[in-house]
């Protein structure tokens, strides 16, 4: 990550790298702040931190004196509790969390990053080390999170390629400790850009974001997108006149690419398959649904080389993960299972849904995403998420969770989803509806898992 | 309990009346399964999601396995009243 500010730095130190609400950071103050925290760092031997911050220039800053000096960083996700933060630090055997958050300074050592930044830089060695770690934690849909080692010399392979952009202005819509927000610290550092970060990272602040700092690129989950397109109509915003719009991170639903399309002419569409697991996968430009058949004949020099076993994706990658913390390590260049179910539909591979999602209905395995896509059609309906609802006669019934338009009559509204599903197996057909006034995600996506 | 002995009735009748179409002749003693309502096995499964919905449990969910209308009805008799 250093390099990324360096290179930006020595292309135009003025230019602006990180726009949020209160002030904007040049990629001069960006390399600056970097050097001092890893004089910090080396001078005061850190080997591996914690950061409990969501301030982008703050955490790029972080990462990339981390990363000058080979101290392996991990951003927390958010903590409401911060008895919780003690554990989790203990969890990853965090010695040393930078934050600012007064409320949690005595339950663990904490340090403000003010601090860092105002460490006289100079002290560190001139090479950067061999080994540069990072430590990414999973979203986690349930229980604790799951901790991921990387290496910046493999997340950053494919940076080199990026072409200098620096008229780009990205909007952030990711929580920064998000392996998809990592993603966009990388790609927009890396093209020398402007990040817009605005906060909260929700659709209605980053609308208001768009207009106020003439974002043109934008990438986020389908859900973030739904929503922002929800929010767009009802609160009859302007649209912003986006160059590029990039969808990762979940299955796209099928009417989605469409409405991007129509109500952003000016942008390209892409998507994006990435995890935390085995990093990016690049985008796939061409606005249609899945990943071209072509992806299963990449070359072994690719940085992720994909093929189909038993209707699930696996993948073997040079830019993934080295393993999982505190567990035996797999060779990081060998196959790994996704967990993404797959269709080949003539020259596509199409997503089914994740296969910890299959809902096992009476010994029919049901997946949840076509069921949604068809719901989500429904006029009347806003949103839909379809999941497991444990049932003791079949084990589980398909359930569904549905948002209503404003005006919809719900009544009327469980007759024509009923009337939608009637051709699917039986199985298959929803058998609980529930109107609900939102969906629950997590990290901006759609929970379907069994609860 | 008399008023969850009617909540229970009628919401196997609405049940019945929105899955099989059917609204008439549905007795305490008519059988659930084939030769009375016929419901097969997803449709019993989707009727004790409703009932868990609407009463705040099932017979099904507790082991037990009605064979009649009635059947379900007793469950929310011997039920001891419990505050909403």
């Amino acid at each position: 990550m250093i390099e990324l500010l360096r290179r930006g730095a020595l292309r135009d130190a003025s230019h602006p790298a990180i726009v949020d609400d209160d002030r904007t950071t040049t990629y001069g103050e960006l390399a600056a702040a970097a050097e001092s925290a890893a004089a910090y760092l080396a001078g005061e031997g850190v080997e591996r931190f914690g950061v409990l911050d969501y301030d982008a220039a703050t955490v790029v800053s972080l990462l990339a004196a981390a990363s000058r000096v080979g101290a392996e960083a991990c951003l927390y996700p958010p903590i409401d509790d911060p008895g919780a933060l003690a554990d989790q630090a203990a969890r990853f055997d965090h010695r040393l969390v930078v934050t600012h958050h007064d409320d949690v300074v005595g339950r663990v050592p904490c340090i403000d990053p003010a601090e860092l930044f105002a460490t006289p830089a100079g002290a560190t060695a001139a090479d950067l080390p061999a080994t540069r770690p990072l430590l990414v934690l999973t979203t986690g849909t349930t229980g604790t999170p799951r901790g991921i080692r990387h290496d910046w010399q493999r997340l950053l392979r494919a940076a080199g390629r990026i072409e200098p952009a620096p008229e780009q202005r990205w909007l952030f819509c990711y929580g920064p400790h998000q392996f998809g927000g990592l993603q966009i610290l990388i790609h927009v550092m890396a093209a020398g850009a402007t990040l817009v970060a605005p906060a909260p990272r929700r659709p209605r602040e980053g609308l208001a974001a768009m207009a106020a700092h003439g974002v043109t690129h934008v990438s986020a989950t389908p859900t973030y997108w739904r929503f922002l397109l929800a929010e767009m109509r009802s609160a009859g915003n302007p649209v912003p006149d986006l160059r590029q719009v990039t969808l990762g991170g979940e299955a796209v639903p099928g009417p989605l690419l469409g409405e991007l399309a129509t109500t952003f002419p000016g942008a390209n569409i892409s998507q994006v398959y990435a995890a935390s697991e085995f990093g990016s996968s690049g985008s796939v430009r061409d606005a249609r649904d899945g990943l071209p058949l072509s992806v299963l004949e990449r070359g072994d020099d690719a940085d992720i080389v994909m093929k189909i076993v038993d209707d699930e994706l696996w993948v073997r990658s040079r830019v993934g993960m080295i393993g999982y913390y505190g567990e035996e390590n797999d060779d990081p260049d060998g196959w790994r299972a996704t967990g993404d179910l797959v269709d080949i539909e003539g020259d596509r591979i199409l997503f089914r849904g994740r296969s910890s999602d299959i809902i096992n209905v009476g010994g029919v395995k049901v997946h949840p995403l076509p069921v949604e896509n068809l719901i989500s059609e429904v006029p009347g309906v806003k949103m839909a998420r379809v999941y497991g609802r444990p049932n003791a006669m079949t084990g589980a019934i398909v359930a569904v969770e549905v948002v209503a338009e404003p005006n919809a009559d719900t009544d009327e509204l469980d007759t024509a989803i009923r009337d939608a599903c009637a051709d699917l197996v039986p199985a298959s057909r929803p058998r609980s509806i529930r109107f609900v006034d939102e969906i629950a995600t997590t990290g901006d996506k759609i929970v379907r898992r069994m609860t | 309990m008399a008023g969850s002995k009617r909540d229970a009735a009628s919401t196997v009748r609405s049940f019945i009346a929105r899955t099989k179409k059917r609204s008439k002749g549905i007795e305490l003693d008519t059988s659930l399964y084939a030769e009375g309502i016929g419901l097969d096995s997803l449709e019993v499964a989707e009727l004790s999601a409703v009932l868990e919905d609407e009463l705040g449990s099932d017979p099904f969910s507790n082991g037990q396995m009605p064979e009649t209308v009635g059947e379900i009805v007793a469950f929310y008799d011997d039920k001891p009243a419990t505050s909403p």
